[in-house]
């Protein structure tokens, strides 16, 4: 079959680009600091755990694990996903020299002001600043899909899961604003349950999904899952904010005094059918895969998904908050956790061998990664995961001990294992073999046609 | 001339255009072997991305694949295949034409690189 030059894709014969690669990279780098921050922060009493779960510790850690961890592992990568996900340039590729810091300025001044016993001030302009960055991220991220609208839910998912994002840090705007001025909680409620619920499932599991789809695909060498499962996953999705935000919006309207169990239901629906097709299309995917030896941080990716039908259990169980820590714990931190590796990975070697002149062989990306920090990452979350949601559940202080114990080692390893990233790639690394010998042999014993 | 190279090795073919080569198309092929997918580990002719190999005079056109569209690493791919194939003697313009269709599967590899991978 005679190869076609691509067509309607951007840059060179559909070659697409991201921002400059500091610019990810260092968003990596501060998002694996931060989840060692939170996890250290927490090891300093880790017995808030079993209290009153709207302590400032507690929703200073949260919120380091949130936004410094995982939102901003999110917007590193926004500055190079889309490139892969909507096969395009990068809108406005210098964006992230402004949003960037100003996400990371916002997330120290909101995570201070809870720390030092919810700081009006400091939250407010903490709050500005990261919905003004997340504002600018949302809108490049619309700007580069204007020059190639997706065509694939995947690509639709990403845009639609970063405007949730923007969305839930909004809401945390109002709920602060709520508690700062009765006047305006008059009007807004405390729209507390939507700025976790948009959070957590419009931006992180709908995140996830959308870019795992393409990543696992690729990692695994899989022969893909199924578009009508990422595209029904998203409605569920939707089905589940609309219901939501109906059932905050009734009553102030002085209405819907019947729909709220309705509602409630109808959004739990939604959120549980969202989970059942994420592991249905992630079990598909493994199923039709090609590479059987799935690297460590793919397998993290992959293990994360066991903490969604846990989530589920405690939920029914009537434990909210043990299933908020397992979700967004165990399910998105490992996920992000594992692409975190992978994504940087690819971007310090990038940055490095796309360099023009260079001679030497690069190495190959597993040369990169420290292999026995790899367990420590995946245990130490994983467990730090189990142990909060119990702590929680049965307010034990051993369970705390050992679930912030544990997310230190994991936090501390994962730090460790993308700094030795960045350091290899910088400077060097011996190079393993290929896998496979080169064809030359092959080649000399070729005949022609 | 237009030619086919295949051998006990191989699940894929490279197609060879020939036109008064300075060098063969073949030492082109076998210096494209030595460029390396970084994730996979495996160079790009086992791989079965290199499509075809055209050299008219000195001059040497490529067009291959990769993995997925939107490839983080085309970039430095791109920049090692001119890198590699620039190293002999006699060659004039390098050309390399990134290609979507058909597009690279995992079907395209040789025996070789898929048991590699655990196929």
């Amino acid at each position: 079959m005679m190869p076609r030059a691509a067509s309607g894709a951007a840059g060179p014969a559909g070659a697409a680009g991201g921002a400059p690669p500091a610019l990810p990279i260092s968003a990596l780098l501060a998002g694996a600091l931060s989840l060692l921050v939170g996890a250290v922060y927490l090891a300093l009493d880790p017995a808030v755990l079993t209290g009153y779960l709207g302590s400032p510790r507690v929703l200073a850690t949260t919120h380091l694990l949130t936004i410094g961890f995982v939102t901003l592992v999110y917007l590193g990568t926004l500055q190079q996903l889309p490139a892969v996900l909507l096969v395009t340039d990068l809108a406005w590729p210098r964006m992230g020299l402004l949003s960037l810091p100003l996400f990371v300025v916002g997330c120290v001044l909101l995570v201070s002001g809870f720390a030092v016993g919810v700081a009006p001030r400091l939250l407010a302009s903490g709050g500005i600043l990261l919905t003004v960055a997340l504002g600018l991220a949302f809108s490049q991220l619309l700007a580069t899909a204007a020059t190639r609208p997706p065509r694939d839910p995947g690509g639709r998912g990403l845009i639609t899961a970063v405007a949730y994002l923007f969305l839930t840090v909004f809401f945390g705007l109002l709920l602060a604003g709520a508690r700062a001025s009765p006047q305006l909680a008059t009007i807004t409620g405390y729209p507390a349950s939507l700025h976790q619920l948009f959070g957590l499932a419009g931006a992180f599991l709908l995140g996830i999904a959308a870019s795992g789809q393409k990543l696992l695909t690729m990692f695994a060498l899989s022969k893909g899952g199924k578009t009508w499962r990422l595209t029904a996953l998203t409605y569920a999705i939707h089905v589940a904010m609309i219901a939501a935000l109906a059932r905050a919006v009734l009553p102030l309207s002085g209405g819907g005094d019947g729909f709220d169990q309705p509602l409630k239901w109808l959004a739990l629906a939604g959120l549980a059918s969202a989970a059942a097709l994420q592991l249905w299309e992630v079990m598909a995917i493994l199923r039709r895969r090609l590479r059987k030896r799935l690297e460590a941080p793919v397998l993290r990716y992959v293990a994360s998904h066991a903490f969604l039908p846990l989530s589920g259990v405690l939920l029914l169980f009537g434990l909210p908050e043990a299933a908020t820590a397992s979700f967004l714990l165990g399910f998105v931190g490992l996920a992000v956790s594992g692409m975190l590796v992978k994504i940087l990975s690819f971007l310090t070697w990038t940055s490095v061998y796309a360099r023009r002149g260079r001679r030497e062989q690069p190495p190959l990306l597993r040369d990169l990664v420290v292999p026995w920090l790899e367990p420590l990452i995946t245990w130490g979350l994983a467990l730090g995961a189990l142990a909060t949601s119990a702590a929680i559940a049965m307010s034990s202080e051993p369970a705390a001990v050992i679930a912030a114990g544990a997310l230190v080692i994991g936090a501390a390893a994962q730090l460790a294992q993308v700094v030795v990233i960045v350091q290899r790639t910088l400077f060097g690394v011996r190079r393993a073999a290929p896998a496979v010998a080169p064809v030359s042999a092959g080649v000399a014993k070729g005949s022609k046609a | 001339m237009t030619s086919m190279l295949e051998n006990d090795n191989w699940s894929t073919t490279t197609e060879f255009k020939e036109n008064d080569p300075k060098v063969p198309a073949v030492a082109v092929l076998e210096q494209l072997s030595r460029v390396i997918d970084p994730e996979l580990g495996i160079d790009i002719v086992n791989l079965g991305m290199v499509y075809v190999v055209a050299v008219d005079g000195a001059d040497v056109a490529i067009e291959m694949t990769l993995t997925t569209p939107g490839c983080p690493l085309h970039a430095s791919i791109e920049e090692q295949v001119r890198t590699r194939v620039g190293e002999l003697d006699g060659i004039g313009d390098i050309s390399v034409d990134l290609v979507w269709d058909p597009p690279w599967t995992p079907m395209a590899m040789t025996e070789e690189a898929k048991r590699s991978l655990g196929f």
